[in-house]
């Protein structure tokens, strides 16, 4: 294992030389909440690391709300800006995982996401404090990352350790020598009792997993179970929109002078016209249908195909949620 | 190359059909594809919708019979020969050709199915040889509905090749078969347990044809469906198309009856 120690005293120096080639993004918190904001020197808003993932998802990064694809007659081109990305809690890399099977991993390549995701550094950090609306463990994942970004970071007593993971993460490192010191194994001991209490604070929150087999339970729920679970959604789909495991998208096009803009917008399967073809025929008319879509997708389809879940436990489906479904209570119940 | 951007070609030829349906003729051959692929058709400015071509893919142009039932077709509708679209693809899987090989190969259509159908046919014809004999059965609305009426009296001309048509309602003129397409399903002159059935149509001749089919004793895994969903990426990525753990995209746009019949209501 590669472990550096940065002292906290270090930490804008870091923030300082990483801007020079790079846009910086990191959590910030405000009323014990965390949100992410851009890196600016003449500011003084410290990186928080060490609350849990922020309020908004980091989907937009990696594949905007609304992103141009294509242009024609005239091409486009892809230039996107280098990014450095900051405090990204596990469940965040579960959402990236997915679009980078959706987009890099499954032919064809999209190019369009393949250039920006190679332009971003992803720097992850541990989840010291889970809430009761976190349920990472009851999806199988750790509140911790072990791979997927280019470096993580846990806060400790001296200030924060560093683990590798990519070469372009020991390269930043090695662009930065003289501000880390060596990691004491002082510093991995107590990292490693901060995700061990951590674990156990989740194992408290959610005493259960998701049940064995569940893609085949989500299969084979029955209607009743269904229709009971969608009582008390109004339909705000804020669930689908807050996700960070949810890639759905529309293409659209729109005249930009003499060219045409190919533009992607993100969507949600909730939406009644999601499906619905032009002649009118629509597999899933009705909202418990739709409703259901949503947990064979994640809980079935995408499972089939990668053997994971496309969920994360992040919660902001829960905490978006204006009626306050619960996704375990179902998952649990069926 | 980036798999969301159109080739741009003109408009060669506009053929109407009948009052609703319409086959347009692109200059030149901007994709090569196989009989079963489709491909996404752009108006400009307007947007694109899935089509799998009609025209044969020996052909040197390639051909689109539309129908005219949402935005994007409506606008299409309005463009003239010589107008510029655009054309992404071929997405999803051919028809698997070599497994109909030495059999007889029942292709059932309706209204503007017949589209898809045609392009298999005439690749079908290419090769005949290879075939036993290739049936045909067709259900339009009424007469003025059916497609490809002037190339019905050549197709018919092929040895080996067997076509019969129905409408659901007749005219005068109309000396044919009267009734919806199963009903010209009574009898099916071929070897059941080893011919593939290959269904194109709307959503409720799907479904009784299948029965049909099923009820005559076809296998499953040789019944070809041909799902209209509604593909917008057309790469497997924007999970608009997906039916059950399929990507109609990726997967079809043609499926077994084997793959979807555990579906509800996989023709919705």
């Amino acid at each position: 294992m590669n472990f550096f120690l940065l002292p906290s005293n270090n930490l804008n120096q870091l923030l300082k030389n990483f801007s020079k080639g790079a846009k910086i993004f990191y959590p910030f918190s405000e009323n014990g909440k965390s949100h992410i904001i851009e890196y600016n020197p003449e500011h003084n808003f410290e990186p928080d690391f060490s609350k849990i993932r922020t309020a908004q998802n980091i989907k937009n990064f990696f594949f905007p709300a609304r992103g141009i694809v294509a242009r024609f007659p005239a091409k486009i081109e892809l230039r996107s800006n280098p990014i450095v990305l900051m405090g990204v809690k596990n469940c965040d890399l579960r959402g990236i995982e997915v679009y980078d099977r959706v987009f890099l991993k499954w032919q064809p390549v999209d190019h369009i996401y393949k250039e920006r995701r190679d332009n971003i550094i992803i720097i992850s950090a541990d989840c010291p404090e889970p809430h009761d609306t976190c349920f990472c463990n009851f999806v199988g994942l750790k509140p911790y990352p072990e791979g997927i970004s280019d470096l993580n970071i846990t806060v400790v007593k001296s200030g924060y350790l560093f683990e590798v993971f990519s070469e372009k993460g020991q390269n930043l490192i090695d662009e930065n020598k003289g501000l880390f010191i060596e990691a004491e194994s002082e510093s991995i001991n107590e990292r490693n009792n901060l995700r061990k209490s951590a674990i156990e604070k989740l194992e408290n929150i959610n005493k259960k997993r998701i049940k064995e087999k569940v893609y085949e339970l989500v299969e084979k729920a029955d209607k009743r179970t269904i229709r009971e679970a969608r009582d008390e959604c109004v339909e705000c789909f804020s669930c689908l929109h807050c996700c960070p495991t949810c890639y759905c998208f529309l293409l659209s096009d729109y005249k930009k002078g003499d060219d045409i803009e190919r533009v992607r917008v993100w969507d949600a399967c909730y939406y009644a016209a999601y499906a619905r073809v032009g002649g009118g025929a629509n597999p899933r008319s009705r909202i418990d249908e739709r409703f259901w879509n949503r947990f064979q997708c994640k809980f079935n389809y995408f499972y089939q195909y990668e053997k994971f879940f496309a969920c994360s436990g992040c919660g902001r489906c829960f905490v978006g949620c204006s009626a306050k479904i619960d996704i375990r209570e179902i998952l649990n119940k069926i | 190359m980036n798999p969301y951007e159109p080739i741009l070609t003109k408009i060669k030829k506009i053929i109407p059909e009948t009052p609703t349906i319409t086959t347009f003729v692109l200059d030149g051959k901007p994709i090569e594809f196989e009989a079963g692929q489709f491909a996404e058709l752009t108006v400009l400015g307007v947007g694109e919708a899935p089509f799998t071509p009609s025209s044969s893919p020996y052909a040197k142009d390639l051909e689109f019979t539309i129908m005219k039932v949402g935005r994007v077709t409506q606008k299409l509708f309005e463009l003239k020969e010589g107008d510029t679209v655009g054309v992404r693809g071929p997405f999803g899987k051919p028809y698997p050709l070599k497994e109909f090989k030495k059999k007889d190969v029942f292709i059932v259509g309706g209204g503007v199915g017949f589209a898809p159908l045609r392009s298999l046919f005439l690749a079908l014809v290419e090769n005949i040889k290879d075939y036993k004999k290739i049936y045909i059965r067709y259900g339009a609305r009424t007469p003025k509905d059916i497609v490809y009426k002037y190339l019905l009296p050549e197709w018919q001309k092929i040895k080996n090749v067997d076509i019969l048509l129905t409408v659901d309602v007749g005219d005068e003129e109309w000396k044919g078969r009267v009734g919806v397409v199963t009903t010209i399903l009574d009898e099916i002159p071929v070897d059941i347990k080893t011919t593939p059935a290959i269904v194109c149509g709307p959503p409720l001749m799907m479904k009784f044809t299948t029965q049909r089919l099923v009820d005559a004793g076809f296998k499953d895994s040789n019944i070809y469906l041909s799902m209209e969903k509604n593909m917008s990426c057309g790469i497997g990525k924007c999970n608009h198309c997906r039916v059950g753990r399929f990507y109609v995209c990726k997967d079809g746009p043609v499926l077994t009856w084997k793959d979807v019949k555990d579906i509800e209501d996989p023709f919705l």
